[in-house]
This record gives structure tokens, sequence and C-alpha cells, in this order.
């Protein structure tokens, strides 16, 4: 099929502001926008620029706008785009490096915020830190993360101030919070009811939406305000 | 297998603050507008408020139960100047007025980030919070 391919473009050395250029290819509707863009790279003009790694929705790294909604470029197939007009353009509320690079050092930032990682100073046991499947089945959902900031940078909050801590944060704290093994909920929930935490949330949904391994995102914050309030773990 | 080592407390202290409190208050203000609004219509229609008075009124004195709003309809006016009616109009006002300023407050901390506006903007939502209590509470006590 025919298609007609709208890019955003801004290279930083020769260009005063963004533009937008567009291409007219011929595609399958099986190809995936990744398949695309690598085509336009490889054939056409070289000097496109994004970032993408496994090409299999495992990394993160390649997502972007595309028709106005965050996507990873590796997962979205042309033909779910119902039609043949495609734009990409760079995610949200991030710096434009180049392209359809953005800068990911607030994101990343704000991620490293709300402490991702096992907090438990108990002597260790001998063999491993064992935990039931229920345990374990309880922030099951939250694991599944994988960085990408389609959500974060879908969020009008985030838009507004990049110092709001955003979804993507709240996610990977709740994987901790809810983890029978981890002994730092007390203080990643200080964190997260303070002036840039979860009260900067106003339930849009977009996240939610956005998610490309579909995590249940306003569920977790949700939990996550209740456990501020109430301090249960349940 | 062993049991499982993890036997963690299942809860922790809440973690309440500044933001958690207000995101509390504009829930619980909400709902208090609601039942205070309800009692006003309530009280107006024990006064006679169903023969005597039309719906624009009867709104009015739904959010500000203030005699002026219905002194020309109801002979019996003067039992609304009673303290308790004075609490109810300075509790539908501080509920009105602390959870819309609140509303303001929270614009204020989603779209202007650290910079020298943020306080400026935060203590003109303050004083302006209080200066409109202040007034309303004094038309009360006076009206
Ligand atoms: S390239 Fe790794 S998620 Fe798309």
């Amino acid at each position: 099929m025919k298609i007609s391919l709208k890019l955003y473009r801004y290279n930083p050395e020769i260009d005063k502001k963004s533009r937008y250029e567009t291409y007219q290819l011929e595609a399958d509707p099986t190809d995936r926008i990744l398949d695309i863009l690598e085509f336009v790279k490889g054939y056409i003009d070289g000097t496109l620029s994004f970032r993408r790694s496994c090409a299999h929705g495992v990394c993160g790294s390649d997502a972007m706008r595309i028709n106005g909604q965050n996507r990873l470029a590796c997962k979205t197939l042309l033909r779910d785009l119902h039609g043949n007009k495609v734009t990409v353009e760079p995610i949200m509320g991030l710096r434009v490096i180049k392209d359809l690079i953005v800068d990911m050092d607030p994101f990343f930032e704000n991620f490293r915020t709300v402490l991702p990682y096992l907090i438990n100073d108990e002597p260790a046991p001998k063999t491993e830190r064992l935990q039931s499947p229920e345990d374990r089945e309880r922030f099951d959902d939250t694991t599944k993360c994988i960085l990408c900031a389609c959500c974060t940078t879908s969020c009008p909050s985030f838009w507004a101030n990049d110092e709001y801590l955003g979804p993507a944060a709240f996610v990977n704290a709740h994987r901790f919070i809810f983890d029978s093994r981890d002994r730092a909920a007390d203080e990643r929930l200080k964190i997260l009811s303070a002036q840039n935490g979860v009260y900067r949330c106003h339930t849009v949904f977009n996240c939610t939406l956005a998610c490309p391994r579909e995590i249940e995102i306003t569920k977790a914050i949700g939990e996550v305000k209740r456990a501020i309030s109430t301090g249960s773990l349940k | 297998m062993s049991a499982r080592s993890t036997l963690r407390p299942r809860s922790v202290q809440p973690a309440w603050s500044f933001e958690y409190i207000m995101w509390f208050f504009t829930r619980v203000s909400g709902l208090t507008m609601y039942l205070l609004a309800l009692s006003g219509v309530v009280g107006a229609f024990i006064l006679g408020a169903r023969t005597q008075v039309d719906l624009q009124t009867l709104l009015r004195w739904m959010f500000f139960p203030n005699r002026f709003h219905v002194e020309p309809y109801l002979d019996d006016a003067a039992f609304w100047v009673t303290a308790w009616w004075q609490i109810m109009q300075i509790l539908i006002v501080f509920f009105a007025v602390s959870h819309g300023f609140n509303g303001l407050r929270v614009v204020i901390e989603d779209y202007v980030g650290r910079s020298f506006w943020r306080p400026l903007l935060r203590s003109v939502v303050f004083l302006l919070w209080l200066a409109m209590l202040v007034i309303a509470v004094f038309v009360i006590l006076q009206a």
C-alpha cells in the first residue's frame, strides 16, 4: 500500500526550529513503524535519528508519538493505524536532542528518586529470601515496566512540570512497596506523598492508555494513595 | 521447603503530608457542601418555601442561606438570623471558599515549577482565601 509518512525533524546543528518532512512510500500493512523508519534511514536519509535496540518490545528505547499516541515503534503495525497517513513525532515533555531522540535524563532522575531497588537490611537467609506465590502476585503487574516513558510523557502533569515524578516512577515504587521482601515502604511512601508525588496525579488515565505493556498504572497509583492514607500494604 | 522467611509487617505508618491532607479535604468539603445545601433547602421548605418561594430564590438559598435572599417572601425570616443559621452560613462559605482556593493552589502546584513565581502565587492565593473568609464572616454576622 502507498503511505504518506510525516516525520518530525530537528537537527540542532542546522535547524533553528523543528520542521516536518513528508515521504511517500510503499509499505505492507504488516510492516512495523520501526521497519518503515529503518527504511527511511537506510535508503532515503541516513541522518534520520531515533533510538531502538531490541526491536521486540523489551528494551523500551523506541517510544515515540505515532499519529498522536505514545507507542513503541517496534510494536505498532501499519495496519493498527487504520489509514495510510502516518505521523511520527518525539514523545512530549522532554527536550528533543535530535529528530525523534529526546533527553531522558529528567525521566531517569525521577525514577531514581523513588528508590527503585530492593532494600532489606535484615541478615540474608542462607539460601534465598523466599516469597509465596500470592505475595509475588501482589506486585506482578508493575514488574512489567520497561521504562520506555510512554506513560510519563503522555501525562499533562508531567508536560507542565518535569519535576513531577510521573507514572513510571510510581509504577516502579509500587513494584517495591508491595514486595513482601522489601523493608523501605515507609520511606518511599513519604517521597510519594510529597510535593511532586502522587497528588499531582489527577486520574487522567493517559498513562494507562499509553502503556505498551498494558500495566494498570492508574490502579497502581490508586493503591499507592491508599497505602499513604492507611499505611496498609495489603 | 521451609516456611517463607518474609514475615514483614503488613502495614507501615501512614505517610500523611500536607498534599495528602488537602487531597482528603477536597473530597470531604465537596461532600459537606452538598449536605449543607440540602439542609438549607430542607430548612427553607419547613419555613414555607413550598408555596412562597420561586426556584431561583431557592437555589440562592441553597448555597448561601442569607436572610436577604428570602426576606421578601417569608414573613418569619427573623427565625433565620439565629446563631444556628449563621453558623450554617459560615460553614458553607468556609467549605466553598477553601475548596475553591485549594483548587487554585493545586493549579499552581501543577503548572508552576520551581521559580520565583511559585511562592509569590502561593501567597496571593493564601491571602485571597483569608480575605474572602473574613469578608464573608463579616457580612454574615452583620446581616
Ligand atoms: S526497540 Fe526495544 S522496545 Fe522497541
